[in-house]
């Protein structure tokens, strides 16, 4: 295997008044995996579409082995070896796997026959990275890191000897990562060239050979990992001094619940929780931790309101909030940050302005022939939650995901709800906007907010969380307050459902 | 921001031009092919439909229904929702009408028009409603509903006509005993063009304003662009679906009531020439903008009306306004495309 060498020079590209990306040098070597650091909206993703040759820059070169390359879409880039897993995923959900690898493969006959050379042929790399994925199960059933490593498969399918992860890690479950870790090492070591997003040092740790840093479109650093220390990295990250992490909110003043589950079920075709009963008091931090796909998804819409139950009730200061006529959150009392923001609370195809102003759609009167009021207020949230760049008129489409996430959570907790129910509200987010998020929160605490926090982080919600319940196969199998809590216990209820009997 | 918008819409207009500069070449190309000088046939054409008075008022008399069905698509569209069955809706709305007028007329009075009126729409209203809450309730796809609800709507009409509402003095012609003059809405400068191109203007612009400043259509906009987020902030979804459909259904509903009453002046099987389904095309074309589905209907309106002129005079094939048509709405729907295309290859 002949090593290579990928050099991208002088890249610029500009999204009108943005520089996402500002005269960017960057070397590529195979045998090697290269980590791109930097915040969100630091333009790592639109360095490496324009190395994928979905965008075009506005100038500088790409040259492989010396040779000049002039990339027209993504085929060619294919076709010169380069392979792209994306931060959003290009699945068809309502096919099965096989059927999806199948697709993506060229070599593969317009033809699907059972047991066929082609298919054997695609299944081979599946079997190889995630043993357990049934190929015939359909994509939309799956979780969000089982579809990212199919994504892998579809991209190694094509032969890629440069393979681009666009932050493959904020997706996946600790044990997930590990198994994407051991992945990157056998790509590495037969010689191809692994590049990979992400703002987590831990991965960087894990397996960057190299280290590249992006701050604002610019390239800050490139150099081997071992030349920076952690502090380092994230001064370079962030462009300024050390982030303290956040402290852990004082503890709840009152031991009276302000938010009662009693005996809460619900429904949804692919997965059901039952039995959860919880007591949340002001100013206390519950988390719920667990695996994703046990359930979280459909207790956060049932806990909000959103998700019809099947028994039970949430009752916020006195008041059910789920047996309302119409499934809706209440206004003011409950704030909800869902999941995959992208997905579940913006439009992408309005403007950042509706989309801040659609909360309270329904307070609105019939007519709004001005949108001056709406358009000032929503640049001063734009503002104060840092969403980059604070443009009211740009589609929410456009902006990148951590940007969307604050966005929402602008939004959200713009009010001053006696519940918040967040899931995994620093998904995707660097260090210093997960910092920003965290005081939020805790603003909200001192402010005597109950906060219902589900997250996989199982480091955070031990900082953070007064208490943390185990979801597990839809019922919560144990609750444990932060003082006694441990790390182990919480990873076998997490992945058990139970603690190990002791003999 | 201000800038963005202006340079947005100086694109518009500029693959407006050129797509209009494509379907005249196209047209001429289609004219050499069937025989006839292009330029002469083209320039015939223009002349058959804006040149004089009274190919003026032709051209707007092809316009007001076309309007009206582009209006029927229009509306379920800014919820994301494919009606194709503005065709339908017309046909069921001339019933109504129509047996509203059956009902009325011994009594005659000043109410005998509004009251045709009322029923077109409640006829068209119901025939969207029908699938809108097919949708709404049972998942089922509004675009097949339509398109089916079509059929039976014109068959309908037929069984109507041929049967109880025949009336005898028309020898076995297959119609309705003839709208009364005080039911017919009021023709303006002694053409046949009727009021109800003045209701149909005045309600597109109605509804853009809607579309634009209300909270209605606000709301329409989040739901059509993600139904869980619009769930979230307490819309709902289905409600609309049911509300979008029926209302689509009453501007389709009085394209067919005035049809039938001021144009054809009875109730009979083949009230519109696929209205419907140019409404329809008309609405994708003017981009689900009521206010730009009014150009669009006129210039529609008017290629059908000179075609049928044309026709007349030139003895050419009556099928070809229909492949103008089409090549109209090939050439509109393409441009764009192959515009993003050249501009996606240049980089
Ligand atoms: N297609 C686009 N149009 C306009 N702006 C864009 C587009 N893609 C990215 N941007 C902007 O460019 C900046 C860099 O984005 P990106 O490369 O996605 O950042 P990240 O480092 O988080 O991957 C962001 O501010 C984003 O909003
Ligand atoms: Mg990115």
């Amino acid at each position: 295997m002949t090593g290579r060498h990928i050099a991208l020079r002088g890249i610029n590209k500009r999204f009108g008044a943005l520089t996402a990306n500002d005269d960017v040098d960057l070397d590529i070597a195979s045998g090697a995996c290269l980590a791109l650091l930097g915040e969100n909206g630091a333009g790592k993703s639109t360095l490496m579409k324009v190395l994928y040759g979905i965008t075009h820059a506005d100038s500088g070169t790409i040259s492989i082995d010396g040779v000049q390359q002039n990339f027209r879409g993504p085929f060619e880039a294919m076709a010169a070896g380069i392979g792209m897993v994306f931060q959003q995923f290009s699945l068809a959900p309502a096919l099965t796997v096989q059927e999806n690898l199948l697709l993506a493969s060229p070599t593969a006959p317009w033809l699907h026959v059972p047991g066929s050379r082609a298919l054997t042929a695609v299944l081979e790399v599946l079997a190889r990275l995630a043993p357990d994925i049934d190929p015939r199960s359909r994509v939309a059933d799956l979780a969000v890191g089982e579809r990212q490593l199919i994504e892998l498969a579809k991209v190694l399918n094509l032969n890629a000897r440069t393979i681009i992860l666009d932050e493959p890690t904020s997706v996946l479950t600790p044990t997930e990562t590990k198994r994407l870790y051991g992945f990157i090492e056998t790509l590495v070591a037969d010689g191809a060239a692994v590049i990979m997003i992400t703002h987590k040092l831990a991965d960087v740790e894990a397996c960057a050979d190299h280290t590249a840093i992006m701050h604002r479109g610019r390239m800050v650093h490139a150099g081997p990992s071992a030349d920076l220390s952690r502090q380092q990295m994230v001064e370079l990250m962030i462009g300024t001094a050390s982030p303290a992490t956040a402290d852990r909110p004082s503890a709840p003043a009152s031991t009276t619940p302000r938010v009662i589950v009693r005996k809460l079920a619900a429904d949804t075709e692919t997965s059901s929780v039952a039995n959860i009963d919880l007591e949340v008091c002001a100013g206390e931090l519950l988390g719920i931790a667990g695996v994703v796909g046990n359930g979280q998804t459909v207790l956060a819409d049932a806990l909000v309101g959103l998700h019809p139950l099947r028994g039970g009730d949430v009752i916020v200061d006195g008041h059910s909030v789920a047996w309302t006529p119409k499934p809706r959150i209440p206004d003011g009392r409950v704030a909800y940050v869902p999941e995959q923001p992208v997905h579940n609370a913006v439009v992408p195809d309005l403007d950042l302005s509706a989309n801040l102003g659609m909360r309270s759609i329904l307070q609105r009167r019939f007519w709004q022939f001005s949108r001056q009021q709406q358009d000032a207020d929503a640049r001063a949230l734009l503002e104060s939650a840092d969403v980059r760049p604070p443009e009211p008129m740009r589609k929410a489409g456009t902006l990148s995901g951590g940007n969307l996430q604050k966005l929402v959570l602008g939004r959200e907790l713009a009010g001053a709800p006696s519940l918040i129910v967040a899931c995994y509200p620093t998904m995707g987010l660097d260090v210093a906007a997960t910092r920003a998020v965290y005081r939020n929160l805790f603003e909200h605490l001192d402010r005597g907010a109950a906060i219902i926090w589900i997250s996989e982080e199982l480091d955070d919600l031990l900082d953070y969380a007064h208490r943390i319940a185990v979801l597990h196969g839809g019922r919560i199998v144990g609750v444990r307050d932060w003082a006694s809590a441990s790390r182990a216990e919480i990873g076998d209820l997490m992945l058990l459902g139970a603690l190990p009997q002791c003999a | 921001m201000r800038v963005i918008g202006q340079s947005q819409q100086a694109e518009r207009a500029l693959t407006a031009l050129l797509s209009a500069f494509a379907f005249i070449l196209v047209a001429m190309g289609f004219f050499a092919f069937i025989g006839e000088p292009p330029f002469q046939t083209l320039l015939a054409m223009v002349t058959y439909a804006v040149g004089d008075s009274y190919s003026l008022s032709e051209s707007l008399v092809k316009t007001t229904p076309i309007l009206f069905c582009a209006l029927a698509a229009i509306i379920p569209a800014r919820l994301g929702l494919i009606s194709v069955g503005a065709e339908g809706q017309l046909y069921i709305g001339a019933l109504v009408g129509t047996f509203v007028m059956l009902l009325a007329v011994p009594y005659g009075g000043w109410l005998l028009m509004p009251g045709i009126l009322i029923g077109g729409a409640v006829g068209g209203a119901i025939w969207g409603w029908l699938p809108g809450v097919l949708r709404a309730r049972f998942q089922v796809n509004e675009t097949i509903t339509t398109l089916l609800l079509n059929y039976i709507a014109v068959l309908l009409v037929s069984a109507a006509v041929y049967g109880p509402w025949k009336d005898l003095a028309n020898l076995g012609w297959p119609a309705t005993i003839a709208f009364p003059d005080a039911s017919v809405l009021p023709f303006m400068f002694g053409t046949r063009v009727h009021a109800g191109l003045l209701i149909a203007v005045v309600a597109a612009l109605s509804l853009q304003v809607l579309f634009r400043y209300s909270r209605w259509g606000q709301g329409l906009d989040v739901l059509k662009g993600n139904a869980r987020v619009g769930r979230m902030m307490g819309l709902d979804f289905q409600r609309q679906a049911i509300i979008v459909m029926a209302f689509g259904g009453v501007f389709a509903g009085l394209a067919g009531i005035t049809e039938a009453s001021a144009i054809q002046g009875r109730l009979q099987p083949g009230i519109s020439v696929g209205y419907g389904l140019t409404g329809f095309l008309v609405a994708w074309l003017a981009g689900h903008n009521a206010l730009l589905a009014i150009p669009v209907s006129f210039l529609i309106g008017g290629l059908i009306a000179a075609g049928d002129t044309l026709q007349l005079f030139n003895k050419i094939p009556a099928s070809s306004a229909i492949v103008l048509q089409g090549l109209l709405f090939a050439t509109a729907l393409a441009v764009p495309g192959l515009i993003r295309l050249w501009r996606a290859r240049r980089g």
